[in-house]
């Protein structure tokens, strides 16, 4: 394979837990910086890139493929905010088909296009979608495709057991040229325990945290703006998380492979909290007792 | 630890399931896969007695389902083919054929084909994948399926008939002598009075499906053909005889007479008739060649490689009437575990050899051959090569055999009998012959060319003679 273009990253997260939020502001953040950038949206949804391009029509990579005809880039990608090339892999209608060979035919395809060649980024960012449910969705972290990958995830077990299940396939592919961890994204964060819950989590796991990104109305009312808040509120506190945790993603070389929790052990683990929760919420004992 | 698997010599489930339809006239497969599934069946079927079939190879429809397909689902593409096929190919019954492409994706054939079935078209599907089982379970599943299926579109009357006997178990192509074989059992049949519902070939079509339900009895000649028999039981009340094998000989004709016996009722001076004919027919034609058997020396050393059926049936006779002693027997067609299926014959093998064998590796075929110091081989086109390493003569009973035309001609019953004799006899004298050819050449080498012409001549003259002296002769010469 060629030498690659840019730094290619992949961003994982159970559905609505705000990849799209973050890798988008993420993606802006850098474009601010003065970086080239290019954010790919793995999802049947296609609605990874919209507060970039503020909510305008995009058609998907697949839907071009779909029609049969010769595709270009440019028929399948825009320039959004701060010039960010924003491409949609798109998929088919929910449950027909198969979305995840639909992400492993876009992909290929981009790089058919050389569009790495052609628009010379510094980083491309792949916003894919919920749990890591096929291999088809694990397309952007094998082959060499992206180098590093990291994880959206809240304190809620579910956003960290889909968590644990991307650990899982790059604890597969890894040794075999496919991506490495580079941390947890801890999404949604509120005051109290939650912080305490994903570190406990990334400590058992032999990973690391990116950065905290607490619950924000900023998000919320950018995006119904159809903006990123880099875009929308850049000077709110809001935008300097997401620019430090664009900047410690751009710089960060400590990429890991990851310890995976077996099922048991992440059920016990959940068990323990749920226990520690409990106490914490009916006031028997404080937090910092409580860890 | 995994292994490679060498020369498997079955297909998978698709494949079992398109050699199987396509051998019933009237019924057009359509198979709803890439290009290559339906094909690469035919490519590897490519001996001369294969293939033939009306909508086989490279006229099978089929969806030749491509990337887009899988993304978005082939459904629609699957709906166009049908309808499309409908227009162009005359078919008493179209049959959709799933393929592991559809089956990963989710394709809604069921859908597709109750919606072409609502507009009063003739067609069944089948959901079984490729990657569900290999060439017999295909062929299991399919008829099952259609048998399931086929009242619901082609509207037949339902009035038992006391003759009617459904034959199950024969797998077109599987069996190399398919064809002859069904014939061969429908003479049997009308025989001692019955109605052979054969399905396939030269003789049977869609409406022996059609017909299936008014049998008094299913016959069951393998494990394969248990499930649609099961079926019918289940359905029609319509009993079911389970045998080990296609019969062979006039006892194997007897066996099966007194298994059906024992469920429907027969003619008895129409059977003692029949199997009186047989009798003078097998005894006079064994007489001919009792000789030859005795010279020849055919009770030899063998291992035989086949499916179940062919191995017991083959097998048997070998043993039983040629005094030929079977080192090893391997079963191509076994699963290691079958839970699926009443039939059990270990008893019966351990008759035919202390040493049988359950696999379709061509490595392991080869050890297993060499290990058991055969002076004779009965398998396939695929132990050609270790029998010719091994320098012992090959008779081809067993699927594939590629270099011999085989249309009408039948290994079960009297005939059949006559024909295993036949084709070892011919096999072992034409490998004799050959060794001999050899032999005179090195000699001539060896003795200098002139010397060598008179004793060529003499040895011409004794050459129409029997083989016996012929070895005689020989062995004069080598030692002069």
């Amino acid at each position: 394979m060629a030498e690659k273009i840019g730094k290619h990253i992949a961003i994982y997260g159970k559905g609505g837990i705000g990849k799209s939020t973050t890798t988008s502001n993420i993606s802006a953040a850098l474009a601010e910086a003065g970086y080239r950038v290019i954010q790919i949206g793995c999802d049947p949804k296609s609605d990874s890139t919209n507060t970039l391009r503020g909510n305008n029509y995009l058609p998907t990579v697949l839907d071009s493929l779909r029609e049969g005809n010769k595709i270009h880039l440019d028929d399948i990608s825009v320039k959004g905010f701060g010039g960010v090339l924003c491409i949609e892999s798109g998929g088919p209608v929910p449950g027909v088909g198969c979305a995840g060979r639909g992400i492993n035919a876009a992909v290929n395809l981009l790089q058919e296009l050389n569009l790495f060649e052609e628009f010379k980024p510094d980083y491309v960012l792949y916003d894919v979608l919920g749990d890591v449910v096929c291999g088809g969705f694990a397309v952007p972290i094998r082959d060499g495709i992206t180098d590093r990958a990291y994880v959206v995830s809240s304190s809620d077990f579910m956003a960290l057991y889909a968590a644990n299940n991307l650990f899982k396939a790059i604890n597969k592919y890894a040794p075999t040229g496919g991506a490495k961890l580079g941390g947890v994204i801890a999404n949604s964060m509120k005051p109290g325990y939650h912080r305490e819950i994903v570190e406990d989590f990334v400590a058992k796991t032999g990973t690391s945290i990116a950065g905290y990104v607490n619950r924000s109305i900023d998000v919320q009312q950018s995006e119904l703006y159809g903006k990123t808040v880099i875009e929308a509120k850049p000077n709110s506190a809001q935008a300097d998380i997401y620019r430090n945790l664009a900047k410690y993603i751009a710089e960060n070389e400590n990429l890991v492979v990851p310890n995976p929790l077996g099922s048991a052990e992440l059920r016990d683990w959940a068990r323990n909290w749920g226990d520690r929760i409990y106490d914490i919420e009916s006031g028997v004992v404080g937090v910092a007792e409580a860890i | 630890m995994s292994n490679v698997i060498r020369n498997p010599r079955n297909g998978c489930a698709l494949h079992g399931a398109l050699q199987t339809v396509q051998e019933i006239n009237g019924v057009v497969p359509v198979v709803h896969a890439n290009a290559g599934c339906g094909v690469i069946n035919y490519l590897a079927n490519g001996g001369a007695s294969s293939g033939t079939a009306k909508y086989s190879g490279f006229s099978v429809p089929g969806t030749a389902a491509q990337e887009r397909h899988v993304i978005f689902g082939g459904a629609s593409r699957l709906r166009e083919q049908i309808k499309n096929t409908i227009k162009v190919v005359n078919g008493d019954l179209y049959v959709i054929l799933n393929s592991c492409e559809s089956a990963m994706v989710g394709d809604d054939v069921d859908a597709m084909t109750k919606e072409i079935v609502e507009q009063g078209e003739p067609v069944v599907d089948t959901l079984i994948a490729g990657f569900n089982g290999g060439t017999h379970y295909g062929y299991e599943h399919v008829l099952t399926d259609i048998l399931k299926s086929i009242d619901n579109v082609k509207k037949s009357e339902y009035q038992k008939n006391s003759k009617l006997v459904n034959i199950f178990g024969i797998i077109p192509g599987k069996d190399p002598y398919w064809q002859g074989n069904l014939d061969e059992i429908s003479r049997i049949l009308e025989g001692v009075g019955l109605q052979a519902n054969v399905i396939f070939g030269a003789t049977g079509s869609y409406e022996d499906l059609s017909n299936a339900k008014n049998a008094a009895l299913s016959i069951v000649f393998s494990r394969w053909g248990e499930q649609p028999a099961k079926l019918l039981e289940e359905k029609f009340g319509i009993p079911r005889v389970i045998r080990p094998s296609l019969p062979i000989g006039v006892e194997g004709i007897k066996e099966l007479v007194a298994s059906i016996k024992d469920v429907i009722q027969l003619d008895e001076d129409k059977l003692l008739s029949f199997i009186q004919k047989e009798e003078i027919y097998e005894k006079n034609l064994l007489r001919r060649v009792r000789d030859e058997i005795i010279e020849n020396g055919l009770s030899k050393k063998a291992v035989i490689v086949g499916d179940e059926e062919q191995v017991i049936r083959i097998g048997g006779f070998l043993t039983e009437k040629l005094g030929v002693e079977i080192t090893a027997a391997v079963l191509t067609d076994a699963l290691k575990k079958d839970e699926e299926h009443e039939t059990q014959n270990d008893e019966l093998l351990k008759h035919i050899s202390n040493n049988v064998y359950k696999s379709v590796d061509q490595k392991d075929i080869n050890d297993i051959i060499r290990g058991s110091k055969p002076e004779v081989i009965f398998a396939s086109a695929l132990e050609t090569r270790v029998a010719s390493k091994l320098d012992k003569p090959l008779v081809e009973i067993s699927y594939p055999i590629v270099d011999k035309l085989i249309i009408g001609k039948t290994t079960v019953g009297v005939k059949g009998l006559v024909t295993i004799i036949e084709d070892y006899f011919t096999v072992n004298r034409e490998f004799e012959n050959a060794k001999r050819d050899r032999l005179v050449k090195e000699l001539k080498n060896e003795t200098g060319n002139n010397q060598w012409y008179e004793k060529e001549d003499s040895y011409s003259r004794v050459r129409s003679n029997k083989g016996l002296y012929i070895r005689k002769q020989e062995f004069s010469v080598s030692n002069g």
